[in-house]
């Protein structure tokens, strides 16, 4: 497996105001795959997502990606990974307001010693145009895409994806959700979708519902569906 | 009932989640309006009591002196004269004291100009002495001391301020007062009159009967009183009160010094009041959803521009407050000192001072008060929905500005941080510039003195140079009488010294101008092929030295118009050449045509060059003698005056400019707080983040530095040149060693480096949830 989750449980807070986040997951993702976790709010989904980012540790368990064990590696260790084998999209973009969206993939691009082409990755997500753009002059698709491009600039193993669709109306969320359908599919990365929409786990090859901070059901898709198939 | 605003009781919760930036202001408020404040009470209560000295202490309305004692009918002449006066004796004889210090010793003065006795008593025997306070202090004297002149001696019995010498000129057309080496005393009138009479000066001093109403009147009336003397005595000095230095120096120089502190603290003032406006913003900005969704909910704008102006005020509220403690404690007696260690002042009480008040705690709240209710009421005209989604752009569709993608993307990276924020590095590079001025000033000072000191030392004309003098009896007494002393005169002041050269000399004065107060030029007339003056000279040059060519901006073929001091002869003289001698404003031409000039015989001579000291002539036809120590008098004296502020400056502008660059970088990383929290999240390393957000500040502070020293000398030489040209004769050239420049870059280099440690770990601690605050 190249994505192993073990007993993750996790925690916030103290004594009386203690709440369990993630109470023991165990899951376990293929190369290559798309997998979408479902679920409400506050079920822990985003949780779980930071976890095996290495933005967020785990109280107890391990993640282990590609046989390395993330529970065991120290800080400078977790940056080096971060930068080595993920990519981050986000509902909100974060992109660096100051950079252009070329110079927001390239922030992307700098990590990696083999990063793809920019200006080809520009035209694939439909930004050539707008690559000498400050974020604020891009409507929210746009500004998703060029997060989408930061992330796969430097061709990661894992695409982490906390609600990507969740501030865009549905035309330009179909877009998205086809772009990183797209992109993945052609450098091969294996995705991890955050999501609380229902419809989208169509174009999963793996979905997983969590509820209250454990995982309520799981199955594998054996008829995905296409992004631009996908009706809510 | 009136229902408080809930919100304010954040206030402790925000002190404490941002103390380092609060603390910072504090700090930097308590210590300018601290200085400013403890500045202004000193100087406004002692400028009180030297302003009520005049009428305490019964100062003179001038002096003058006369070649001879005056007689009954020649006092009355004067006093019933055009402008009536009343004319009061106020002799003094001076002594040169064991150790090189010369002692002007009055007579207790009864009537006129009295003296305030500071410590001890005064002197009430034979044998007994009060010296200037400022004396003593300098020459580590004190009562029950004794010094000694020779085979006489006084015991200090009290130290006093003499009110006609609050400042110790010794001469009035001195360049600067020496309080290190000239001192003023009172003996009683029976151990005056023991004192030898061969140096007895015939010094009175007057008060007008009518008091003239403005400086105008008493320009006119002093003019007129001169004419009269000069009818019936034998004028050698003549000085209004409104001329003399000893006695206006101290309350001008308190006047410009309070001037230029008010001057320096509306420059704090404004850059703290930037400093609050970029803190609002940014405080602002990190609390937009938080503000949005505050105003959803119903509070009103100006609930919130309250809310948030509360803590800054509170701040300013608590560094005013313990400022004016300190300034009324602490920093008052270090002004008062700063005084004291100048001037010969009485004693003065501490004044409370409503304009104290108004200027360093009640204005710089004001403006502290606008600039921030300004700021936020612009940030917070934006709606709700806008702050909700933290979109608090202004200017929507600004365009990124182009820089080439040949530029390697972490420079290009590093530039956009810098034009991201070229508002807080433009106000960065006012601190730099103005706590480098205060900085060169503090270490440059020194430098200009010392170097002052050292080139007189290497390029003195001769070790010494005597100006001799006609003796007072040869003006007065029998024809015959003055036939004799004039024989006596022209063989007593011959010499044996073979490193002895004559020379002709003649004191002119320049005309006052807007820029430059009258001041004497000595005019060399020297021999030919001189040992002493080494320029190449015929008859028809004229030579001024590279000091007075300085000063007056002079170069060849200049005219310069000189006139007698108190006859009104002009005379003027085409340059011709600038000597490189740095000692003294002074001119140089040959004897025969500086004599030729003053109507003289060809062989006329006024003194001596020489390297060694000459012994053979008596010292009643030396009038003075020009060697390293009285040509170093100025520079000696501001080294005495100034030299603790120059620490204290020194001190203020490295604090200043580390606290303007921790608050302004500081902003920096807090505007930039999601983006290196992003940052961290894709991987980039502490040092890589550090490598664009610090390294970017760093390279604008490295720049700023350096393009500020070219400014800073540029500023400060033109201020210094001002000052010395309004305020003082004489000219000390701004020099400065170009070591200086490197001390300067590296001291502000290494306050940033400091600074930039902390920048560090603020980037180290900007967590990766930042970038998460707005995915939930």
């Amino acid at each position: 497996m190249f994505l192993e989750l073990k007993n993750i449980r996790k925690s916030y807070g103290e004594a009386d105001s203690r709440t369990e986040v993630l109470k023991g997951i165990d899951l376990s993702v293929e190369k290559g795959k798309l997998c979408v976790l479902l679920g409400a709010s506050g079920s822990g989904k985003s949780t779980l997502l930071n976890i095996i980012g290495g933005i967020d540790q785990a109280d107890e368990g391990e993640v282990l990606i590609n046989g390395d064990r993330m529970s065991q590696m120290k800080d400078k260790e977790l940056t080096a990974f971060r930068r080595r084998h993920l990519g981050y999209i986000f509902q909100m973009y974060n992109l660096i307001p100051n950079l252009t969206v070329r110079e927001n993939i390239e922030v992307g691009a700098y990590l990696s010693h083999h990063p793809l082409d920019t200006d080809e990755l520009l035209n694939v997500l439909g930004l050539y145009d707008h690559r000498d753009k400050l974020p604020s002059q891009l409507s929210g698709g746009q500004q998703q895409r060029t997060s989408i491009g930061r992330a796969v600039v430097k061709n990661p193993d894992i695409l982490l994806c906390d609600e990507p669709t969740g501030a865009l109306d549905y035309q330009t969320s179909k877009e998205i959700l086809k772009l990183i359908e797209t992109v993945s599919g052609k450098y091969g990365n294996t995705v991890i979708m955050v999501t609380h929409n229902n419809e989208i786990k169509g174009m999963a090859d793996q979905v997983v519902q969590l509820r209250d901070g454990r995982i309520r059901r799981q199955y594998f898709n054996e008829h995905k569906l296409k992004a631009e198939e996908l009706e809510w | 009932m009136v229902r408080r605003n809930p919100l304010n009781r954040r206030w402790k919760a925000e002190l404490k989640s941002d103390i380092g930036r609060y603390l910072m202001i504090f700090l930097l408020l308590v210590i300018s309006v601290g200085v400013v404040s403890g500045f202004l009470v000193a100087d406004g209560s002692m400028i009180l009591a030297y302003d009520e000295s005049f009428e305490k202490y019964n100062i003179e309305d001038g002096k003058f002196t006369s070649g001879h004692k005056l007689n009954r009918s020649q006092i009355k002449y004067i006093e019933n004269g055009e402008v009536p006066v009343k004319v009061y004796e106020n002799f003094y004889t001076e002594v040169m004291l064991d150790g090189g210090s010369k002692m002007r010793i009055f007579a207790d003065r009864t009537e006129v100009d009295l003296v305030c006795l500071m410590s001890g008593r005064m002197p009430e025997g034979t044998g007994e002495i009060a010296v200037d306070r400022m004396y003593a202090d300098n020459n580590s004297l004190s009562e029950g001391d004794v010094i000694t002149a020779g085979d006489r001696s006084w015991k200090i019995t009290g130290l006093v301020a003499l009110s006609d010498y609050s400042c110790l000129f010794e001469n009035n057309n001195d360049t600067m007062f020496d309080s290190v080496k000239f001192g003023v005393s009172v003996v009683t009138k029976e151990e005056f009159d023991s004192l030898p009479k061969d140096s007895l000066v015939y010094h009175y001093a007057w008060k007008y009967v009518s008091p003239p109403s403005d400086e105008k009147q008493e320009k006119e009336l002093s003019e007129d009183l001169m004419a009269v003397m000069a009818d019936e005595t034998d004028l050698k000095d003549f000085v209004p009160r409104y001329l003399n230095q000893a006695i206006i120096f101290t309350g001008d120089d308190m006047g410009s010094d309070k001037a230029m502190m008010e001057i320096f603290l509306y420059i704090i003032i404004a850059i703290l009041a930037f400093v609050f406006g970029l803190t609002a913003s940014d405080t602002i900005a990190r609390e937009a959803t938080v503000i949005g969704t505050l105003r959803a909910s119903g509070y009103t704008r100006n609930e919130l521009i309250r809310h948030y102006m509360m803590l800054p005020l509170m701040v300013t509220t608590a560094g005013a407050v313990v400022g004016n403690i300190l300034g009324y404690t602490y920093f008052k007696d270090f002004c008062a000192d700063l005084y004291y260690g100048s001037y010969s002042l009485p004693t003065y009480h501490t004044i409370w001072s409503f304009e104290a008040l108004l200027k360093t705690t009640l204005i710089p709240m004001a403006i502290m008060i606008v600039v921030t209710y300004i700021i936020l009421a612009r940030k917070l005209r934006l709606s709700p929905i806008r702050f909700m989604r933290n979109d608090l752009s202004e200017h929507r569709q600004k365009r990124a500005a182009f820089l080439p993608y040949s530029i390697p993307f972490m420079q290009r990276f590093r530039l956009r941080i810098i034009l991201q924020n070229t508002a807080n590095y433009l106000l960065l590079g006012v601190g730099i510039l103005f706590a480098n001025t205060l900085l060169m000033f503090g270490m440059g000072l020194p430098m200009v003195l010392d170097h002052f000191q050292q080139t007189i030392q290497e390029n003195i004309l001769a070790e010494h140079q005597y100006i001799l003098a006609l003796p007072v009896s040869s003006a007065s007494g029998s024809h015959l009488n003055q036939m004799a002393e004039m024989v006596m005169f022209a063989n007593g002041t011959q010499t044996d010294n073979p490193d002895a050269e004559k020379f002709m000399a003649s004191s002119l004065y320049t005309p006052e101008g807007q820029e430059t107060v009258s001041e004497g030029i000595m005019i060399y007339g020297c021999v030919p092929d001189s040992r002493y003056v080494h320029l190449n000279m015929t008859d028809e040059d004229v030579f001024v030295s590279a000091l007075f060519a300085d000063k007056y901006r002079l170069k060849e073929g200049d005219e310069i118009t000189l006139h007698e001091r108190f006859e009104g002869t002009e005379y003027t003289f085409t340059v011709t050449g600038i000597s490189d001698y740095e000692g003294s404003l002074c001119m140089f031409m040959t004897q025969k045509h500086l004599n030729e000039v003053l109507d003289l015989d060809p062989d006329t001579f006024a003194g001596y060059f020489s390297n060694s000291e000459i012994t053979d002539i008596d010292r009643k036809y030396i009038d003075s003698e020009i060697n390293y120590d009285s040509l170093t008098k100025v520079s000696r004296q501001l080294d005495v005056s100034f030299g603790e502020m120059m620490y204290l400056l020194d001190f203020f502008s490295v604090i200043m400019f580390m606290i303007l660059i921790y608050l302004l970088s500081k902003i920096i990383i807090e505007k930039n707080s999601q983006s290196i929290s992003m940052a961290k999240i894709l991987g980039y390393t502490n040092g890589e983040i550090s490598g664009l957000y610090i390294h970017a500040t760093t390279l604008v502070v490295l720049v700023l530095l350096g393009v500020s020293l070219p400014l800073v000398v540029t500023v400060l030489k033109n201020i210094y040149q001002t000052v010395m040209r309004q305020m003082l004769s004489g000219w000390l050239p701004f020099w400065l060693d170009s070591s200086l420049y490197l001390k300067m870059y590296a001291l502000g280099a290494g306050t940033y480096l400091a600074v930039a440690v902390l920048e560090y770990r603020k980037i180290v601690k900007v967590p990766m949830e930042e970038a998460l605050k707005n995915a939930e």
